[in-house]
């Protein structure tokens, strides 16, 4: 394919900025946990989102740079007291748990009085941590049922990728610090599929989340050692556009002779195709790969803090070339009951979250908020020592919902979720405020957040009530 | 269960009896069953009382009546399993005459139900995708490699507990790409893409050795000489490779030494060496060599440093004492390769040519070059979609593998392996779509064609593709008539004990003990044995040898062909020393797991008492009796609870009843159980729970918890005492075995077929459970049942006439 010579777009510059940063910077990036070597300075420009007339206002902030939105989940609840500031508006103070957050006060709010009244229990009986998640980004009610006719709703993510995705090499990226499954049955006759995604390409259709380092940057950066990357990823494309055409007749044949419910399946294997012919179609329009130039993570690393850091960073660099511009990361499962011996924590989370009112397990609730808060702030202050092509930095350019479906842990409720939006929104989010939302679906936040995406024809999403204009 | 319209239409036609008037149905049970229910369920469930939601007189038609699958199917396994009518404290326990448990059945299954006996529904089975064990074990017989899909492919969801259940067997389009690629990464570690290869060894710096040193690591102040030896066969010219390295130290270092190759004897290459941090020293040679031994060898002699001062030897680096500086200057070896012969009439077949090209090289002739494309292709996809592929898709493939081939500087194996990508990456591969018999189409219920039997049986019994003589069978559809004999063969075969390791990994959950969070510090208190680390660790190596008690306990069922009961009381187990130090069972000693004969009265024997299972249903620090409890009812008795209400009452308020006091587990338990919303369903999961308390989180025992000793007498539900774990196996073994045989039969069922039972598979698991109550409950004649079963053997067939023509007829 014939490409003129682009004008610098905006997302070349991020690249190029991307690639100028001082190889200090690059390792406080990437945490320390993967040692990275430094960019090559003889690298050449990486072309990014390199769309010549992007279209307008979709996924990008009023100065043209872009906007990129991402949803990270913790799981059980937010210790109560902890969790909520004092004060209102531009005058508040952070509880504990959000004490990491201190240094960026001025880039956040904190989010009271949304609900997801489609995680409430109404005639579906147990199974809150299973409707938590599957409703966190859907605003829908899972149905009730271990396996067959899996439905939720499709999430907020995907509305937006599909509008927006195709300006990006990957149109939504799905993380996972969750590697292990659980055998058996999850909860309360609640099919697994609801507890260990957050994001739904449509209501039956769970997008199953990356856990490994290693694959999503081989999957975002190509794979091999740095400097082959490039010749690697343009081999394996060109092997794959000669099979396309192979599977997509067999598959089409195949769908032919099956079953009305069969066909759903293959159904399934045609979407994934059709999305991988149109990656390798956006892929050599987009021109070269970005090369971090950097040593491949090597999988997923014991310690559950350093999985968490290096997801983020690896989310950090994919929003900083401009890879994606939409993510959703679980840290983990609601419900998961995981112990926490690095900070001495040996009992589970999930266990410490019923703490019948016992202070010593709701002071363990309160370490575990903290734990997680402290990486995602982490994961914040790397975002905002980024500069992005506008001068602005990467964070302003965002918005990163930090949340769980799961208010009290508990009692299993679904009103006042713990959430924190951060970031700037290209300048359209009043941060450094706490808003008191009075009772509003979380849906409506989403349609604001769809609103700034770009995706304007969005009236109603899951069960909202209209857009939530106070953030 | 969601029933869905469209295939209950298409059901009408399924089982005769269907047609059948619901007036009949309704008038059989005014007759036959409603008498049963005044005379023990109305008093809570009638006359306007509805305990637990249930009233049993009323229903607004006959076809309500009929409809009401949900309640039936409840109604069965509560009566069944003996909870209703519920005992009373205090009162005479009132149980149900067998013909009026009979009665009731009957109706619900013949009448409500419509089971035809003669011609039962078999359901639906979802085309399922092979799931991540299934694609590492079908890769590894069709490909002979090892792919690490567990690593490669996100995790599988489940349902109904297993990770083959087709319904939740989604293809995201992550997976969609992951598939692609490993279609690609597959062929190119397995195919071979030339003919012929020049042999190739390489030798490691660990390999040349002499005076104790290695080429791994030689220091420039100390002289070494190492050397390697091998023999050719043939007479040739060879070309040998040396990949060295002068590695220095951070700091400057003025050592200096003289480095000498020799290749048999006669110097090759000589070179000063000095600091460098990293200084590469390449040579390639081109040598004639002899049929026989030769031999390859370093020489390291020091010089006066490069500062001129005479620097001393030091001591062997390990005895360097702290503090001592720690700049060197090492010479290493890399690699020496060693390529030939060379000349091309010595060029042998890469590994594995044979396997992927059994008629050895392509023929130069074009026409017979892709007559031998095709050939190779029709019996890959073949084995690959486990039936023969059609015409049409072999065409397809030679094209794809021509297409390749045919470009100037590609080999035939290049295209080959291109076209064997495509079948990776095929639907046909990933998913198992099941056809019926070409003789029964038409029909509205068919028994599957034999190819789809084949991976069926090989799914179920190895969770990987049909081998070779299944194949065969299947061809000649000879399978079905040969079902025990092959049934037999199967799992004798070694790759059964994936069915161990598949179901007990999630029927019992034993795979999760190998990540479930248990604090061993925490449960064994800080003066428990602490492993060479000095630390109280509930390490790895302790969590595979109890996956391989419970997996080598099931497979001895199996293998032996003993009574499924044994699953649940037996006077033996699998153990080491270890293990059984740990569960305090004597005369144990050495590593290896092996049956043991357990001493008289003690309390191992039977899943429950074993540690993965005690671990897998504990929290992080202590037991759970509730969650034990559970494990209980759902995987060995088959009667869950239902799930926890939701708004459960907070047990805060009456805990004050302790006054400060901390109460018992048992306490807390016993307040439970004073709630009438808790009651029903913890008085029949904590009395089991509770008698297990003398296990541990990690399955040790202990008479005590937190200085209170433990009371593990009780009762179950159905009104059975029990003192003490020993008896409550042995109560659950002899009181409730037919409860035992169903769970059993339930879940493995689920697991053969890979979907959930509905009501229509009613009939065919009590057909299972009385063929076990007749044959003593022996393992094989569960195995034989399920793969003889209706489910197993038959499908529905689609109902749409237009489409069934073209998959009925015949692949080739």
């Amino acid at each position: 394919m014939k490409r003129s010579p682009a004008p610098a777009s905006p997302s070349d510059l991020a690249a190029q900025r991307f690639l100028q940063m001082n190889r200090r910077q690059f390792l406080r990036g990437l945490g320390t946990c993967i040692a990275l070597p430094m960019f090559g300075s003889a690298l050449r420009p990486l072309a990014g989102a390199a769309t010549t007339n992007p279209a307008a206002g979709l996924g990008v902030t009023p100065t043209g740079a872009p906007l990129r939105m991402a949803f990270v989940y913790f799981p059980n609840g937010a210790h109560q007291d902890y969790w909520w500031p004092t004060g209102e508006g531009a005058d508040f103070t952070f509880g504990r748990t959000m004490e990491p957050l201190a240094p960026l006060k001025g880039a956040v709010q904190v989010l009271g009085g949304l609900d997801h009244k489609n995680a409430t229990a109404g005639n579906d009986g147990a199974g809150d941590h299973a409707r938590a998640n599957a409703t966190f980004l859907t605003g829908m009610r899972a149905r009730k049922t271990d396996s067959t006719d899996i439905q939720v709703g499709i999430s907020i993510d995907q509305v937006v990728a599909q509008k927006v995705g195709h300006q990006t090499r990957f149109s939504s990226l799905e993380l996972s610090c969750d590697a292990v499954r659980k055998a058996g049955r999850c909860d309360s006759g609640y099919s697994c599929a609801y507890q260990y995604n957050l994001s739904w390409a449509s209501p039956s259709m769970p997008m199953a989340p990356e856990p490994n380092p290693r694959l999503v940057f081989e999957r975002l950066f190509g794979a091999g050692a740095p400097g082959e990357r490039q010749k690697n990823f343009r081999m394996r494309q060109e092997t794959q556009k000669s099979l396309l055409d192979f599977v997509l007749d067999d598959a089409k044949s195949l769908q032919r002779s099956l079953s009305s419910h069969d066909r759903d399946k293959l159904d399934e294997y045609l979407t994934g195709l059709r999305g991988i012919e149109a990656r390798i179609q956006r892929a050599e329009r987009f021109g070269e790969l970005p090369d971090p130039n950097a040593d491949t993570p090597t999988g997923i690393p014991p310690n559950y803090g350093d999985h968490m850091d290096i997801m983020f960073d690896l989310l950090a660099m994919a929003f900083e070339t401009d890879s994606t511009r939409v993510a959703t990361l679980l840290l983990a499962h609601d419900g998961s009951n995981r112990a926490f011996p690095q900070i001495g924590i040996a009992e589970g989370h999930h266990y410490c979250s019923h703490h019948r009112n016992e202070e010593a397990l709701m002071e363990k609730i309160g370490q575990i908020d903290l734990y997680y808060m402290k990486h995602f702030a982490k994961f914040l202050q790397k975002l905002d020592a980024k500069k992005d092509v506008d001068g602005k930095s990467i964070l302003h350019n965002s918005m990163i919902v930090y949340g769980c479906g799961n208010s009290d842990g508990n009692r299993h409720t679904h009103h006042n979720l713990p959430i924190v939006l951060a970031g700037g929104g290209g300048g359209t989010l009043r941060t450094g405020r706490f808003v008191k939302a009075n009772s509003r679906p979380m849906s409506d936040l989403f349609l604001s957040m769809a609103d700034r995406m770009g995706v304007k024809q969005l009236e109603r999403f899951g069960d909202s009530s209209g857009v939530l204009t106070a953030v | 269960m969601a029933w869905r319209p469209a295939l209950a239409l298409a059901l009408g036609s399924v089982a005769g009896a269907a047609e059948q008037n619901p007036a009949v149905a309704a008038a059989n049970f005014h007759r036959n069953v409603k008498p049963i229910f005044e005379k023990y369920c109305l008093d809570c469930h009638g006359n306007g009382v509805a305990k637990g939601g249930v009233t049993l007189d009323e229903f607004a038609s006959d076809a309500e009546l009929v409809g009401k699958r949900d309640l039936w199917l409840a109604l069965l396994r509560n009566v069944r399993g003996g909870l209703m009518p519920p005992r009373e404290e205090g009162a005479e326990h009132v149980k149900l005459a067998e013909a009026e448990i009979g009665a009731i059945t009957q109706w619900i299954k013949f009448d409500a139900f419509k089971t035809d006996p003669k011609n039962p529904d078999p359901g639906r089975v979802t085309a399922r995708r092979l799931n991540r064990v299934e694609y590492r074990n079908t890769i590894r017989d069709l490909m002979g490699i090892d792919f690490n899909s567990e690593v490669e492919f996100p995790p599988d969801d489940s349902g109904h507990g297993f990770d083959n259940n087709g319904d939740v067997l989604t293809l995201s389009p992550l997976l969609m790409e992951k598939y692609l690629a490993a279609a690609e990464t597959i062929v190119e570690q397995a195919v071979p893409t030339v003919a012929r290869v020049i042999r190739e060894r390489s030798y490691s710096g660990r390999d040349f050795r002499g005076e104790g040193r290695s080429g791994e690591q030689m220091n420039a102040r100390n002289p070494a000489k190492v050397s390697r030896s091998f023999s050719v066969e043939k007479a040739d010219k060879y070309r040998v490779a040396f990949d060295l390295e002068v590695r220095g130290s951070f700091d400057f270092d003025a050592s200096r030494a003289r480095l000498t190759a020799f290749i048999d004897g006669e110097k090759r290459f000589e070179e000063d060496v000095m600091w460098h941090e990293r200084k590469p020293l390449r040579h390639v040679f081109e040598v004639e060599w002899k049929a026989g031994n030769h031999t390859i060898a370093f020489e390291l002699t020091p010089l006066p440093a490069a500062d001129g001062a005479p620097k001393p030897v030091p001591a062997a680096e390990p005895d360097r004492p702290r503090g001592a500086p720690t700049t060197a200057v090492n010479v290493r070896v890399n690699t020496v390769q060693v390529t030939g012969p060379l000349s091309p009439e010595h060029w042998t077949k890469p590994e594995n040519h044979a396997r992927f090209f059994p008629d050895g090289d392509a023929p130069a002739d074009p026409a017979a070059r892709d007559a031998y494309a095709e050939k190779l292709l029709r019996a890959f996809a073949g084995r690959a979609f486990r039936r023969p592929a059609d015409e049409t898709r072999v065409q397809q493939l030679a094209a794809i593998a021509r297409q390749v081939y045919g470009q100037p500087g590609k080999t035939f194996e290049e295209g080959i392996g291109r076209a064997m990508m495509a079948v990776l990456a095929s639907p046909r591969f990933l998913f198992r779509v099941e056809q019926p018999e070409a003789k029964h189409a038409g029909a509205a219920v068919a028994p599957i064609d034999e190819y789809s039997l084949a991976a069926r049986l090989s799914y179920f019994l190895w969770a990987t593709m049909p081998d070779a003589e299944l194949m065969r069978l299947a061809e000649r559809g000879e399978l079905r008539a040969q079902l025990r004999p092959q049934l037999t063969r199967m799992l004798a075969d070694p790759k059964a004990q994936m069915f161990t390791r598949q179901f007990t990994g999630q029927w019992l959950q034993a795979r999760d003990v190998e990540s479930v969070p248990i604090n061993a510090r925490a449960v064994l208190g800080p003066n428990a044995p602490r492993n060479r680390d000095g630390r109280i660790e509930f390490d790895g190596i302790f969590r595979r040898l109890m996956r391989s008690e419970t997996e080598m306990y099931f497979e001895h069922i199996l293998k032996q062909d003993r009574s499924l009961l044994e699953l649940v009381d037996s006077d033996y187990t699998f153990l080491n020393e270890r293990l059984a130090k740990h569960y305090g069972v004597p005369d144990v000693t050495g590593d290896q797991m092996r049956l043991v004969k357990l001493p008289a009265g003690s309390v191992r024997g039977g899943v429950l008492t074993q540690g993965a299972i005690l671990a897998v249903t504990s929290n992080p620090t202590r037991t759970s009796p509730v969650k034990r409890g559970l494990f209980i009812l759902e995987n060995i008795l088959g009667t869950p609870p239902p799930p926890a209400p939701p708004n459960v009452p907070d047990l805060e308020e009456s805990k004050e009843k302790f006054k400060g006091r901390e109460p018992k587990l048992s306490e807390m338990l016993m307040l439970h159980r004073e709630k009438p919303l808790c009651r029903s369903c913890h008085e029949r999961m904590d009395p089991l729970g509770l008698a297990m308390e003398n296990f541990n989180a990690l399955g040790g025992w202990r008479d005590t918890d937190a200085g209170q000793p433990i009371e593990p007498a009780g009762r179950l539900v159905t009104g059975e005492a029990f003192a003490d774990i020993r008896e409550l196996k042995k109560v659950i073994a002899r009181e409730r075995a037919v409860d035992v045989y169903r769970c059993l039969t339930e879940k493995m069922l689920m697991y053969a077929l890979g979907r959930g039972l509905e009501y229509h598979d009613v009939h065919t698991v009590d057909e299972i459970v009385d063929r076990l109550q007749q044959n003593g409950g022996r393992m094989s004649v569960l195995l034989q049942s399920v793969v003889e079963s209706v489910p197993f053997q038959k499908q529905r067939t689609q109902s749409t006439a237009g489409a069934s023509v073209s998959i009925h007829s015949p692949a080739r």
